[in-house]
């Protein structure tokens, strides 16, 4: 049997308060299994203890009680992060360093180097759509762009394992929408995904499984299609129907003992909007410049 | 779930070809217990930061003009003149490394972990001690270089008013006896450079470590810059006198084995600073015997490598 991406078994975690006695839980008790290829979404309100599990999987906080373990290995060891390639929440990197420079940096922290690290880089910047932009420094770079860069550092040395806090946060849509992709693009590459947000129509389009947190605690779990799922409840999207079709659905509908609990237009996606007219606009202004 | 959308996702990595270790296409190589390689791009990295930060040209201006102006606090005898450039610059040189040691640091740890800059890189492979070594390491290279650039403006000036008193004692002996005029040049020559300052500016520098060692465990448990600040200072100044102090106690009270334990938890938090002050030898003239250079190194290098030891022991344990 193989071992999954991430295991956490029993986890609890406690902090304490300076000049209190008592403590604070961040986690009780958190128990939950990451499979290998799968993305997996944290969610939770602000202050859940999504980023405190996080940082134990990752190993930068200790646990009170439990284990974590990443494909087979405590987390606690060095080792177990050759596996994994983590994208904070808000992350800040030195501005005076250009998006080539600081992959160079993240992959000879990973043993990366010579003729294989500039590869890599190049690849990478391809791939979150930076190589226009890889010698400008990272002062002049948009917060979508922070956020790819941080996400190409995350994956420079080829992890198993991707780990994301937040990973759209303060992004606009179109920033937001290149992360969502990036995301689909690793799970069909069979890398792991663990994201955590708040932001739960994101997570909807891009996990296979998520899990809710409240108060340190998880409340639900399971996979996507099974907790949104209404079973007995059916939907039809009819395109160029007429007034007379829909009368006689309505009425077989009406004949068979159903019920019809909403009628409605079909309307369109905030987000559909913004990104095609935005998307216009850069075409258009890209063909004025052209000329 | 959508699928990606075409119009954005313009590209996939590479086809994947897992292999037992974790990598698809890099050699996969085994994970090292520690790596130069790491601590010294972290070194690089950190090095690269700290030049980018206006204290460290603020810093550096304020220690040359402190040193280039010390040419003009005396006006007297050629040896008094020599005694005083070299005091107030090995002073300045002295005290600037120390306060760079001190401010560089100080921001390292916690500036890292506010800006979440911490958490990327400890994500990856890296054990913490490299991490520290190397942050430390990036701090040092930064004081070796600020010694450097105030110890050359030092010699520059010394050199520079070494050539101009000995043209100005060949012109005024020109017509005396060949024997006078050479010992006169000869004193000037004396009273110029002597190779005592190399060493003295080596224990300056060791100093400087030292105390960013101590400011670089201090920042381990501050959760702010100010507050590393606040209490290096303290220690530098306590530093200073406790030699004074220790003496004085013992004087007074005897040394009971208490008041030695004590004292010497005293010297180990506050490090004698006095012991490395070699400045008054060498602007007096009095060479530095090589026993007493090196144990003063020694002395510097054990404190320096407890310090980071100790932030070591503390960081491993921070909840970051």
């Amino acid at each position: 049997m193989t071992d999954p991406a991430v295991a956490v078994r029993g986890l609890t975690k406690l902090f304490p308060i300076p000049f209190r006695r008592e403590k604070v839980v961040a986690l009780r008790d958190l128990s939950l299994r990451v499979e290998a290829g799968e993305v997996y979404g944290l969610l939770g309100p602000n202050g859940s203890g999504k980023s405190t599990t996080l940082k134990i999987i990752l190993g930068l906080v200790s646990p009170t009680t439990g284990r974590t373990e990443i494909f087979g290995r405590e987390s606690s060891l060095v080792e177990s992060r050759e596996a994994v390639g983590f994208l904070p929440e808000n992350p800040y990197f030195p501005k005076y360093l250009t998006g080539r420079e600081t992959l160079c940096f993240f992959g000879k922290l990973c043993g990366i180097r010579g003729s294989w690290l500039q590869k890599r880089v190049d690849e990478l910047l391809d791939l979150v759509d930076l190589t226009n932009a890889q010698d400008r420094r990272l002062g002049t770079y948009s917060k979508g762009m922070l956020q790819r860069i941080g996400l190409a550092q995350a994956l420079i040395h080829e992890p198993r394992l991707v780990v994301l806090d937040e990973p759209t946060a303060g992004v606009d849509p179109a920033g937001s929408r290149q992360i969502r992709d990036l995301i689909v693009n690793l799970q069909q590459n069979g890398i792991t995904v663990l994201l955590s947000s708040h932001l739960l129509s994101q997570v909807q389009e891009v996990c296979d499984r998520i899990g809710i947190l409240a108060k340190g605690v998880l409340v639900r779990e399971g996979r996507l299609e099974d907790l949104t799922a209404v079973t007995n409840q059916t939907e039809f999207i009819v395109a160029n129907a007429s007034p007379q079709l829909t009368g006689e659905i309505e009425s077989v509908i009406n004949k068979s003992g159903a019920q019809l609990i909403e009628r409605r237009q079909s309307t369109t996606t905030l987000e559909r909007i913004f990104l095609e007219a935005t998307q216009n606009e850069d075409a258009g202004k890209s063909t004025t410049e052209s000329k | 779930m959508l699928p990606a959308s075409p119009t954005v996702l313009r590209h996939s990595l590479a086809a994947p070809k897992l292999r037992e270790g974790g990598c698809f296409g890099i050699p996969s190589m085994p994970h090292r217990t520690f790596s130069p390689a790491r601590v010294f791009a972290i070194a690089g990295n950190t090095f690269t930061d700290l030049t980018r930060q206006r204290v460290f040209y603020v810093v550096l201006i304020f220690a040359l003009v402190l040193i280039g102006s010390s040419v003009f606090l005396a006006q007297l005898s050629f040896q008094q003149e020599f005694q005083i450039l070299k005091d107030v610059s090995l002073g300045a040189i002295s005290i600037f490394s120390s306060l760079l040691a001190i401010v560089a640091t100080a921001r390292l740890i916690p500036q890292e972990i506010e800006d979440h800059t911490v958490y990327t890189i400890l994500a990856k492979p890296v054990p913490r001690f490299e991490y520290l070594l190397g942050k430390l390491a990036g701090v040092l290279v930064l004081i070796a270089l600020s010694t450097a650039i105030m110890g050359a403006m030092f010699f520059a000036l010394i050199y520079w008013r070494e050539h101009v008193v000995l043209e100005e004692t060949a012109r005024q002996l020109s017509n005396g006896q060949r024997e006078q005029l050479d010992q006169a040049l000869r004193s000037v020559r004396d009273s110029a450079f002597n190779a005592d300052i190399l060493p003295g500016i080596a224990i300056i520098y060791i100093k400087a470590c030292l105390l960013a060692a101590l400011t670089l465990f201090v920042s381990t448990f501050a959760t702010t810059n100010i507050f590393t600040i606040v209490v290096m200072v303290f220690v530098y100044f306590i530093g200073h006198l406790q030699a004074t102090a220790r003496e004085y106690w013992l004087q007074e009270n005897g040394a009971g084995l208490i008041a030695r334990v004590f004292l010497a938890m005293v010297a180990l938090i506050f490090p004698d600073l006095q012991a490395f002050n070699l400045v008054d030898q060498i602007v007096a003239g009095v060479a530095v015997p090589v026993a007493l250079f090196a144990k003063t190194a020694l002395l510097g290098i054990f404190y320096t490598t407890i310090y980071t030891l100790l932030a070591i022991f503390v960081f491993y344990g921070k909840e970051l």
